[in-house]
């Protein structure tokens, strides 16, 4: 055997050797997204199934398919609800990337007395539990009037009120971008809010898509301060409280289809932002990390 | 195109830091003027202070009899090229250039006008539609200077601007600055730590260190004449050599010695001495290397032995060792040397080197000062 034939041979060897870890990792990977796909594909069956038997089965094709779950739905006090999480999750995400970004670049870019105390301030403060706010927040928001049927505007409050302590992600990501930029776009005319949205929010584009997803997914699937808040009046229900109510014991059996009707109508909003910015989302989640 | 008048200004910062202290300074119009010193001397804090980027502690700046210690980087009719071109990467050659026009809310056609005239002059009109990624670091410091040309400013400031480029096309913006400053005829305050960039660029340097201006003088002055030790030391490459000597005077003349030989100080320094009826004493002298010579085994040369020898091109750089270990620096143009007088220098050589008088220049060793300033 020539030398060339060989040297052939051997790379025959590791084309092979790659072609079967490349089949096995991919069986892997196929196997492991059917199991995590499955159960959304149940809830999506389940939705169109539209027998007389409106609970759980213990099949997963439906024997009569149809849109009555998404008819009952629709004339159910789900819409309400729908409509009380869009507007919570909306105006929290607005007002929580408009705060958070704000925060961030002061804190990337202004030297001020206490400057240090207080970023190590919020982040301690940011290491206690969310939860053990609860009942003070709940009496605040009582003495408010913010809850039961007034809950929108009373968790749009918890939603963005400390929503400044989340700057960490976009600080990190400002801190990156030189500050010879704000200081040319300075000379060059700008003001200190112009250098922030024509010089620094464009090239924070990953981060600042991030800030709002982020901040619109929390209120839109959050259930234990809805609950909380709303406190067994159905006008003040986000999605997630008030779907859950179909799930009790008395109720499932008439509800459990709409109730995956209404699953999936929750997830289309979702569903659509992530499609349209999941470029920008993965850039910003680890973009601050690897560009410093 | 205006003055710029600083009065005792100062920069402290949080803790105490005096970063510059008591900066008195007239640029006069059209001037270009170059601060100059090693890192931390408070250089770029200065030029700083001028464009408005760090408040000013005390004293005052004025731009054309204005007082600006208030106003916005903006309102002070400058311009600033920076050392990293602090290019916005999102936008185009054209649309950086044009940026600060477009906030003045000028007409597209003027600012259509302004840009592309800006970036014949500086070559980069094939460039303007790329982003500033797609450039290379001159094609981009080109971009950085167009953006500061076409704002029309009174006083045009540069914060380092060559140091990010490589040693070559560093020489060739060199010149192209000078030539910018000629098409633009304006007031130019430039910082740099390149004692080369400040001797070629400089109508008048401004040597500083540790935020004190060491000496304010024209390339001749400051290379003549400095004014103390440390303006000797930094002005001129390879630096001046410093030798610690003794300053004799004998009927009326005034001579140094050296390493044990006696050399007259003569010409108008001499003249100057006399004049002044200088104390002989403890001195530092300083010769620069290009004004050593070698010489033959004489009563005034001075033997040493080669250390190092570095071959510059057009001249040789001879390290050596006095008997008593003093290490100079010797530059012999290698014109002045015929093939086998070169062969002879290579390290552990020995070697005569001798200086003339009117070529040397003498310090206070306390002061550190230039005596005959």
């Amino acid at each position: 055997m020539s030398q060339k034939e060989v040297t052939s041979k051997r790379h025959m060897g590791l084309k092979a050797a790659n072609r079967v870890s490349n089949t096995a990792i991919y069986i892997l990977l196929t196997i492991i997204s059917i199991v995590w796909l499955l159960p959304f594909v149940f809830i999506l069956l389940q939705s169109f199934r539209c027998e007389t038997d409106r609970g759980m089965v213990g099949y997963i094709l439906p024997k009569v398919w149809g849109f009555d779950n998404y008819i009952k739905l629709w004339n159910s006090d789900f819409r309400r609800w729908y409509i009380n999480t869009f507007i919570i999750a909306l105006v929290s995400a607005v007002l929580v990337t408009v705060i958070q970004l704000c925060m961030s670049y002061t804190l990337s870019r202004f030297r001020f007395k206490m400057r240090g105390p207080l970023m190590r301030f919020m982040l301690i403060l940011g290491m206690f539990p969310g939860m053990l706010t609860m009942i003070i927040l709940y009496r605040v928001l009582a003495d408010l009037g913010l809850t039961q049927a007034n809950a929108v505007p009373g968790l749009i409050l918890v939603g963005f009120a400390s929503s400044g302590m989340g700057y960490y992600v976009s600080k990190g990501f400002f801190d990156t971008i030189p500050k010879s930029l704000d200081e040319a776009a300075r000379v060059d005319g700008t003001t200190r809010l112009q250098v922030l949205y024509k010089i620094i929010l464009p090239l924070a584009k990953p981060i600042v898509i991030y800030t709002i997803l982020t901040a619109f997914m929390g209120p839109w699937g959050d259930y234990v301060f809805a609950k909380y808040v709303a406190f067994g009046t159905s006008a003040g229900y986000n999605v997630a409280v008030g779907m859950y109510s179909w799930l009790s014991n008395d109720q499932i059996g008439n509800w459990y289809t709409t109730f995956c009707a209404g699953g999936v109508v929750v997830a289309i909003p979702v569903t659509i932002l992530f499609l349209c910015l999941q470029k920008y989302y993965v850039e910003g989640v680890t973009g601050g990390a690897v560009k410093g | 195109m205006a003055s710029v008048k600083l009065t005792n200004v100062k920069k402290i910062y949080d803790k105490n830091v005096v970063a510059v202290h008591d900066f008195n300074l007239e640029i006069h119009d059209k001037e270009f003027v170059v601060f100059v010193g090693p890192s931390g001397c408070g250089k770029s804090t200065t030029l700083r202070m001028i464009a408005g980027l760090e408040d000013i502690s005390e004293g005052t700046v004025e731009i054309d009899g204005e007082v600006v210690n208030d106003l916005q980087p903006k309102d002070r009719g400058i311009a600033m090229v920076f050392q990293n071109y602090a290019l916005y990467p999102h936008m185009t050659v054209y649309d950086n250039i044009a940026f600060s026009l477009r906030l003045q809310k000028m007409p597209e056609d003027v600012i259509y006008e302004k840009v592309t005239n800006a970036a014949e002059i500086l070559g980069i009109t094939e460039y303007l539609m790329r982003k500033p990624r797609a450039l290379s670091g001159g094609q981009r410091q080109r971009v950085a200077i167009g953006r500061a040309m076409v704002r029309d400013s009174k006083v045009f400031l540069m914060d380092e601007p060559l140091s990010n480029l490589d040693a070559k096309l560093r020489n060739q913006m060199r010149s192209e600055i000078i030539l910018l400053r000629q098409k633009l005829d304006t007031t130019f305050i430039y910082v740099t730590h390149d004692q080369t960039e400040a001797m070629t660029l400089a109508d008048r340097i401004v040597i500083m260190k540790d935020g004190f201006i060491m000496q304010v003088g024209s390339p001749d002055e400051v290379f003549d004449m400095p004014d103390n030790l440390f303006v000797a030391e930094f002005i001129g490459a390879p630096k001046m050599n410093i030798i610690k000597t003794k300053l004799v005077c004998e009927g009326g003349k005034y001579y140094v010695t050296p390493f044990g030989a006696k050399i007259a100080v003569d010409g108008d320094k001499g003249k100057e001495l006399a004049n002044r009826k200088a104390p002989g004493g403890d001195i530092l002298l300083g010769v620069r290397p290009e004004h050593i010579q070698l010489a033959t085994a004489a009563d005034h040369a001075i033997p040493c032995t080669l250390v190092v020898d570095e071959m510059m091109g057009s001249e040789l750089h001879l390290h050596v060792d006095t008997e008593d270990g003093t290490r100079l620096i010797v530059r012999v143009p290698t014109l002045d040397l015929d093939k086998d007088q070169r062969k002879t220098l290579v390290a552990g050589a020995k070697l005569y080197i001798t200086f003339e008088g009117k070529a040397m220049h003498l310090f206070n060793p306390e002061t550190e000062k230039n005596l005959l300033t």
